[in-house]
């Protein structure tokens, strides 16, 4: 399935510099519709108020975690179909059940390159 | 002691015969000095139950102290908690110099780069920059690493604070050690300590079970 490169883009991670690197990356990809938020609680309020085509979040973030991000978002009638990929830090066996469990469509782990991020929005969309 | 109270008694006897004259008889004196041993009486036991008091204050402050002492987790600190934070410093300085070698790499390439061919030379620059951008991904890895470093001293912090002037409230820690379990956050891992993506993949699709 192609993927559409206009579709809005929600980038959600506290630093900064994650933001601006994962917005360059989309770029690269071709995507032009990015905003972005520092933690889950700001993501979910930009939600609310405009559709996003793909949600790309961090997990460890105050004061509402990606995570709970993730589980508000699938509990919405309104944004439980939201794609919803997680790029974080957080690498243990646990987190990735958790978050397979509550919904996630793809878990990238950090440090990650162009390329991985590339082929997990491409593997989204063709589910 | 019966020595010390006979004399008491003749004491009195002796007062009393100035006082009243020879009317006064053996058992007078007898039952003035049962009053004024009962009188003492009380006397030595309120400075028995000061002395009681003090000395259990004591055994109580003691025992807090011990308790105080104990709260340290001592072994915890010194074989887990430091030892855990330096490996976290040590990976702090690694991803900082892999990060610097790949910036100033990809800076050399373009530097060196052959401007003659316009197209083959912007792709070029378009590919090093796309591994600048990854490079500095370190600043994000680093930052949580620092944070789990910091955690740590607080915990130290506090713990010797508690024995300094006990201002600590130890609640905070607490609510902030359950916030991680529920929420679970254990931040990035030391080198062997989390999945790579490749076993992230694998779970995912359910291709391998989990550990």
């Amino acid at each position: 399935m192609a993927i559409d490169l206009s579709m809005p883009i929600l980038v959600v991670d506290d630093y900064n510099t994650m933001i601006r690197i994962i917005r360059n990356l989309l770029k690269q990809l071709g995507f032009e519709d990015i905003d972005d938020a520092t933690d889950g609680s700001a993501a979910l309020g930009k939600m609310r108020g405009k559709r996003y085509g793909l949600v790309i979040s961090d997990w460890n973030m105050e004061p509402m975690t990606g995570y709970e991000l993730l589980k508000e978002v699938r509990g919405d009638p309104g944004l439980a179909k939201t794609p919803f990929i997680m790029v974080t830090a957080e690498s243990k066996t646990e987190n990735v059940i958790a978050a397979k469990k509550a919904g996630v469509n793809n878990y990238i782990v950090k440090p990650f390159n162009a390329q991985t991020l590339k082929t997990k929005i491409e593997a989204v969309f063709a589910e | 002691m019966a020595a010390p109270i006979q004399q008491h008694q003749d004491r009195i006897a002796a007062h009393l015969r100035r006082k009243l004259g020879d009317d006064v008889s053996l058992a007078d004196v007898v039952a003035l000095a049962e009053i004024t041993a009962q009188s003492l009486q009380g006397v030595f036991e309120s400075m028995d139950a000061a002395v009681h008091r003090e000395l259990q204050g004591i055994a109580d402050y003691i025992k807090a102290m011990k308790a105080e002492i104990g709260g340290l987790h001592f072994n915890e600190l010194k074989r887990t908690r430091i030892p855990a934070a330096g490996q976290e410093l040590d990976a702090i300085v690694k991803a900082t110099e892999t990060a610097s070698n790949t910036i100033m790499e990809c800076a050399e390439a373009v530097l060196a780069g052959d401007a003659d061919d316009p197209a083959a030379f912007k792709a070029m620059v378009d590919e090093k920059m796309l591994v600048i951008f990854e490079a500095c991904s370190f600043q994000d890895i680093t930052g949580q690493r620092i944070a789990k470093v910091v955690d740590t001293l607080k915990h130290i912090e506090a713990r010797v604070s508690r024995l300094t002037d006990g201002g600590f409230v130890a609640h905070d820690e607490r609510a902030g050690a359950e916030r991680k379990r529920k929420l679970i956050l254990h931040g990035p891992q030391l080198a062997g300590g989390g999945m790579g993506q490749s076993e992230i993949d694998s779970l995912l699709s359910g291709t391998t079970a989990a550990k």
